[in-house]
């Protein structure tokens, strides 16, 4: 079986790349883990290769023997996931540095918007990442750590120095986290809602959508009919991706209790039935997580969708009971 | 000309909407999320994951630890999804179940804990949002939201083992209900 390298570069609107991707006697499989239909390039890469692509929903395959991952992520966590991995990962939609596993995201491991013409035959081979080993020389001051943190024989003074300085430094780094958690996930994301909201708004959609969602969002028997359809087992992993979906109607239904169209009590079973989709489109990534056997892959992803199914409707209604007494005047 | 300045003005109206909700939500969202995830983040650097570690594994031989306090500890200390890989410690079985669980664990508590979920906020902050805006308090929202996901999510994750072994049954593969005490590497040599 002979096999050929190809060359994937990022397509328009796209980050990252070029990658190159050879095939070796032992990384000679790729994963993808798509939300629903098996993407074109999935054959193209197929073809070029000589590769055996391997879907992510029904069976998994060690790291250690997969040469590229392909995933259709909006920008919340599979995009990430793999490089952090270690594994080349290619995203068919137009994702940059995004979500919470964002640092791992680099040029050299990941390429996003990735269409068939992005996808070529090449001569090269990819250079086989070669761990840095770095030589075990010992100089008497490490110049990672300042002088205090080093000597032996602490003094009190020097030891309650660098504690104080341990928890500034955890507080200081939790707060660089922080920023960079809302500048990149919640800050975009508000943006992207509050446009929504204002077209919503400012146009005369609104009402049109209020005549609409309000018989629906506004009693329990509407709400289980919203659980009901994100539940579906052969929808709910479409649904899923980002949360998008979820946050979008969310925020559809927000704005109608706003203006006092649903009462506001109706927000509770409202949270339970826009969500009964909830992570199933993420299934064999989070039990890959959980370091699951690739046979326990194939069972879990149907046996999730069921589950989900079978208890989408129950939680509407439970959350509706839970919510007699809510905001009551 | 009446009609275009019309449409122009309607036009620019959309956005001037969106931008007051815009900069509504970042001088009151924004910083109390802020702070609360910089507190939260500290609290979880300081704890250290070897802990939560030591608790999962505790956790899985009961089902009432493994579905409920298990996934509710790890959301609030790991948050999504670094939260799933505590499923590690659980039998081959239970894998899906805490799975369904968990997932579900890191939405319900985004409430009341919002740095457990940042990415996906506005499942919540979507609804709560309009509750804000009729001036009621969203903390009593967030409260029953987290108590019903604690009840539903055991739930959900109880049924699941009952999928589970459906599944199993229709197609003939069965999953060790044991937990495998050898490393990781062992595991897969099995698989």
């Amino acid at each position: 079986m002979s096999w050929h390298s190809i060359r994937i570069v990022k397509g328009s609107g796209g980050y990252g790349g070029p990658l190159t991707i050879t095939p070796t006697e032992q990384k000679h499989k790729f994963i993808y883990v798509t939300g629903g239909e098996r993407p074109s390039i999935v054959d193209k890469i197929e073809r070029l290769t000589g590769m055996k692509a391997v879907d992510g929903f029904k069976t998994a395959i060690p790291d250690e023997e997969t040469a590229l991952a392909i995933i259709d992520c909006g920008g919340t966590l599979r995009c990430g996931i793999y490089p952090k991995k270690g594994i080349l990962t290619v995203n068919v939609l137009p994702t940059g540095k995004s979500g919470p596993l964002q640092q791992f995201i680099h040029p050299e491991i990941y390429v996003s918007a990735v269409g068939d013409k992005q996808i070529t035959l090449t001569d090269e081979t990819a250079a086989e990442p070669i761990a840095e080993e770095v030589t075990a020389e010992k100089p008497k001051y490490e110049t990672g750590k300042s002088i205090t943190t080093q000597t032996q024989h602490k003094s009190i003074i020097a030891k309650i120095g660098v504690g104080a300085g341990k928890v500034v430094a955890t507080f200081n780094q939790a707060a660089k986290d922080s920023v960079q958690t809302v500048i990149n996930t919640i800050i975009p994301f508000m943006a992207f809602v509050a446009l929504l909201i204002g077209i919503i708004q400012g146009s005369g959609i609104g009402n049109i959508f209020a005549k609409l969602m309000s018989p629906l969002a506004g009693n329990v028997i509407g709400l289980c009919v919203i659980g009901f359809v994100c539940s579906l087992p052969f929808l709910s992993p479409l649904l899923g991706p980002g949360a998008v979906i979820g946050q979008v109607v969310g925020t559809l239904i927000g704005v109608e209790i706003g203006k006092g169209n649903i009462p506001p009590q109706y927000a509770l079973p409202a949270l339970f039935a826009i969500n009964t989709q909830n992570g199933c489109d993420f299934i064999p990534v989070g039990l890959g997580l959980e370091e699951a056997d690739a046979k326990t892959v194939e069972v879990g992803v149907p046996s999730v969708l069921y589950s989900r199914f079978i208890n989408g409707v129950p939680r509407v209604i439970v959350a509706w009971l839970a919510s007699f007494g809510l905001y009551a005047k | 000309m009446h009609y275009i300045t019309d449409f122009a003005s309607g036009f620019m109206n959309l956005f001037q909407t969106g931008a007051k909700t815009f900069i509504g939500w970042m001088s009151s969202i924004v910083p109390v999320v802020l702070l609360l995830l910089v507190l939260m983040n500290t609290i979880i650097a300081f704890l250290g994951e070897e802990r939560m570690e030591k608790i999962a594994k505790a956790s899985s031989r009961n089902v009432l630890t493994r579905y409920m306090l298990l996934p509710f500890l790890a959301a609030f200390m790991l948050g999504n999804p670094m939260s799933f890989t505590l499923g590690r410690f659980m039998p081959e079985f239970y894998k899906p179940s805490y799975y369904a669980a968990m997932a579900q664990f890191n939405h319900t508590s985004n409430g009341v804990f919002p740095h457990i979920n940042p990415g996906e906020l506005f499942i919540w902050m979507g609804i709560a949002q309009g509750v804000q805006k009729l001036g009621l308090n969203t903390m009593d929202l967030a409260m029953r939201y987290l108590l019903v996901g604690l009840v539903m999510n055991f739930i959900g994750g109880w049924v699941t083992d009952l999928t589970t072994a459906f599944v199993c049954k229709s197609s003939g593969v069965t999953l060790s209900k044991k937990v495998a005490l050898s490393s990781k590497s062992a595991e897969t040599e099995q698989a």
